[in-house]
């Protein structure tokens, strides 16, 4: 241990950034992500994010070489009387399935309808959070696409989040896997209404308003309005669960999405709960929400 | 002291933190679910080189970018980050005991890193324990940091100059 001499220069300024940091993040959570805290990361935006997707046209075919190789592990027991033409055609594979998967995911997420034939714009992820704890995203449409505060996020296989922060050209995704998102949603065998919450890395918990009426494994969770457009999947109830002495109905839910696939999403821009698009004037026309299983 | 090694020093944890946004983390290399944090292990392996307060100064900027970049309340990264630069400017001089004190000492200032990290998220509503692997998302990242310092620390030396290590007098 190197002698400890007290307030010295380094102790002083170490104390004096510690109160600088508790302060900055006190105004952060107070300004509730508006106000400085927004410019400061509107601007650090603006300066990594170029760097950030040059840096990712490089990364990508370096983690799409990684998944590869992963799941050809993965899959060895399962092909082994193909091994032998693996080999052959590996050297191939590696370069074309990281393309391919990427424009058959494009392909399919432009075919992809929102629910109610809402306008949504096509984005791609260039950036992932800085950290573990992180559960975002970072998507290149911003303010000058449509894209605002508020919308939500979907791929072809379900919702995936809500944006939380947009700057004239980029976008930030708070996954639905974010233990500080919660999602109203409808069980679409009950009919019954409760909120999805994520854990992180855990499956997302459900927990409905009603604990009278079971959920059953398997059950349809779709998004009930409300912070999220309606009608899109959340996921499936992955563990059937009866109310726990009548004062609560929790389980999990398999999340539709696979968060660690996400590529390419679509931001639907034609929806916005009413806490972003302001109340309802008079004689505005009542929204329908959409059906679920139109077009499935 | 140069100048040059501290803008070195900020070169490497920006880089290192545009590694972490794009190579690294969900939808890209996440090896059992988690990946290593570059930028805390920057700071720690440049807070070696470093004088104090450049140290200190550096760990602070690349805490703060790290939560402009992220996703969570902005100065938790600067929390933590300043805490291990502070620690490692008092503890570097047993860096000459060997490999294992390093690698125990880079586990120990990583683990420490990620848990600061948790609590003052938990103290700003940040919900971190609320994820049933919260302690899978302190300690992988942690020991992947060691196994990466084995490759960073000598590309780190070579850059900012191969002198040794300071020493707090």
């Amino acid at each position: 241990m190197e002698p400890f001499r007290r307030f010295d220069r380094s102790t002083s300024l170490f104390i004096g950034l510690l109160i600088v940091s508790f302060l900055t993040a006190t105004i952060d959570v107070r300004s509730q992500g508006a106000g400085i805290g927004d410019t400061l990361r509107e601007g650090t935006q603006s300066l990594f994010a170029p760097v950030q997707q040059a840096a990712s046209v490089v990364t990508r075919p370096i983690v799409g070489f990684v998944d590869g190789i992963s799941n050809i592990a993965g899959l060895r027991d399962e092909n082994e009387r193909l091994v032998n033409r693996i080999k052959e055609l590996e050297a191939q594979v590696q370069d074309v399935v990281g393309l391919q998967n990427r424009l058959e995911e494009l392909e399919r997420i432009n075919d992809l309808d929102p629910p109610g034939d809402l306008a949504a714009v096509t984005a791609r992820i260039f950036s992932v959070g800085t950290s573990e704890f992180d559960h975002i995203r970072w998507i290149d449409r911003g303010t000058d696409d449509g894209v605002v505060e508020g919308h939500t996020v979907i791929d072809e296989d379900g919702l995936v989040g809500r944006v939380d922060f947009a700057t004239e050209s980029r976008a930030r995704v708070r996954l639905i896997s974010d233990p500080n998102n919660g999602v109203g949603v409808r069980d679409l065998s009950t009919n019954e209404t409760g909120i999805v919450e994520g854990q992180g890395s855990g499956p997302l918990r459900l927990r409905m308003f009603n604990p009278e009426l079971s959920v059953d494994e398997g059950d349809l969770i779709v998004t009930e309005g409300g912070r999220f457009a309606p009608g899109i999947v959340v996921g499936s109830v992955a563990v059937s669960a009866t109310a726990e002495a009548g004062f609560s109905l929790i389980t999990e839910v398999t999340a539709a999405v696979d968060f660690t696939r996400i590529d390419f999403v679509k931001v639907i821009v034609g929806w916005l709960p009413s806490e972003f698009s302001g109340p309802p004037e008079p004689g505005d026309p009542i929204p329908d929400a959409p059906d679920p299983f139109e077009g499935n | 002291m140069s100048g040059k090694q501290i803008i070195y020093a900020l070169l490497l944890t920006l880089g290192g933190l545009v590694l972490q946004t794009t190579l690294f983390g969900e939808s890209r290399i996440e090896p059992f679910g988690s990946s290593p944090n570059l930028v805390l292990l920057l700071v720690v392996i440049c807070a070696a080189y470093l004088e104090p307060e450049p140290a200190l100064l550096v760990a602070f900027t690349s805490g703060l970018l790290t939560d402009l970049l992220g996703g969570s309340v902005i100065g938790l990264w600067a929390i933590s980050m300043v805490v291990v630069a502070y620690i490692t400017l008092r503890v570097r001089r047993r860096i000459d005991d060997g490999v294992i004190v390093v690698a125990a000492g880079l586990l120990a200032l990583s683990v420490l890193g990620q848990a600061i990290f948790a609590i003052a998220g938990t103290l700003f509503g940040q919900q971190v324990f609320a994820d049933p692997g919260w302690y899978r998302q302190i300690v992988l990242p942690s020991l992947y940091n060691v196994v990466i310092a084995a490759l960073l620390i000598p590309i780190v030396s070579k850059i900012m100059g191969g002198r040794q290590v300071r020493r707090l007098v």
